[in-house]
């Protein structure tokens, strides 16, 4: 792995830790992640509830092609990173990522999916929405993210909630699942409230610069 | 590419009022934190204007762009200086896409 720092970072097939919570971390991508995505993209339930135009890029215009591991790294709009639960898991849980990255004007849309079904509903998804949200405030610079939801994801909305999202507006009939129309769910939250999740949520401190990247305060 | 780099550039060296900083290879989430201890060193000589050689760059994705346009914000602020870029192909293409190039001095390199 080549770096500019001359430092030797760890293998990259099992990728660089970014973010670290309580119940599950951050990493980057690697190739052999797209084994995982694969069968995740095949999951009729998570097309469904998640409607997520990087898992339908992967899966019918890459037709699961290795290039796509390298079109996500070199997209500087995006930034995809790979779920990761503590105790028990020994595969990916999901996937989190940051996209249509407005650097100069410090907005993104956020995007979280957890995949293995047996990690829904054990606050997974809520932390690694988090985290991202750090990292997209801290690293990036953000000062906005954004996030569309079905309808009918009760769970998704919930989460983002939990972490401080509101609701700003629906988009009627936005969604099409095959069958009929739905409704999108449009939720924002900004910086300030960001800092605000992240004060009431004493546990998560300020990333630590060997990992996370931290900018310097100003 | 390491030994060379310490040989020539040692975390940033001084040129006529100009600290100068190259970084290489990749540019991205997994290494941004030690490209971004490069350039804050090469921030801390307190120099008004700053070059960034990034000729050797073979891979830059957002977090990579941010450490460049963080490093751009605080120059400003502390010096009110330039932070100027010599960029490759990789790295116009990833400006121009992001619409982050205009944010920034370039000068000649192999992409312009």
């Amino acid at each position: 792995m080549d770096t500019p720092s001359g430092s030797h970072p760890r293998p990259a097939e099992r990728g660089v830790v970014i973010s670290r919570g309580t119940r599950v971390y951050l990493r980057t991508m690697t190739p052999q992640d797209l084994d995982h995505l694969s069968t995740w993209v095949d999951d009729p339930f998570l097309e469904r509830m998640v409607g997520s135009e990087f898992m339908h890029a992967y899966k019918h215009v890459w037709d699961k092609a290795p290039a796509f591991y390298e079109a996500i790294l070199t997209d500087p709009t995006q930034v995809a990173l790979v779920v990761e639960a503590y105790q028990g898991w020994t595969k990916p849980v999901g996937v989190v990522r940051l996209f249509n990255i407005h650097l100069l004007e410090g907005y993104a849309f956020l995007e979280t999916i957890i995949a293995d079904l047996r990690a829904m509903k054990r606050g997974f998804g809520i932390e690694a929405g988090k985290l991202i949200s750090y990292y997209g405030v801290d690293v990036l610079g953000l000062r906005r993210l954004e996030a569309k939801v079905y309808e009918y994801n009760v769970l998704s909305m919930n989460s983002l909630r939990r972490n401080g999202f509101r609701q700003e507006g629906i988009l009627r009939q936005a969604g099409f699942d095959g069958e009929r129309y739905w409704d999108l769910m449009i939720f924002g939250i900004l910086r300030d409230e960001i800092e605000a999740v992240r004060r009431r949520d004493k546990v998560y401190l300020p990333l630590d610069p060997s990992e996370g990247n931290g900018r310097e305060p100003t | 590419m390491e030994t060379a780099d310490r040989q020539t550039s040692p975390g940033g060296r001084a040129l006529d009022g100009v600290a100068r900083v190259r970084l290489w290879g990749l540019l991205t989430a997994a290494t941004a934190s030690q490209a971004r201890a490069r350039v804050q060193r090469a921030l801390d000589q307190g120099h008004a204007h700053v070059l960034v050689d990034l000729q050797g760059v073979t891979r830059i994705d957002a977090v990579g762009i941010a450490v460049l346009l963080d490093a751009r914000r605080l120059l400003q602020a502390r010096t009110g200086g330039t932070l100027v870029l010599c960029a490759n192909r990789i790295v116009c293409r990833a400006l121009r896409t992001t619409r982050t190039i205009a944010a920034f001095g370039l000068t000649a390199g192999t992409g312009m």
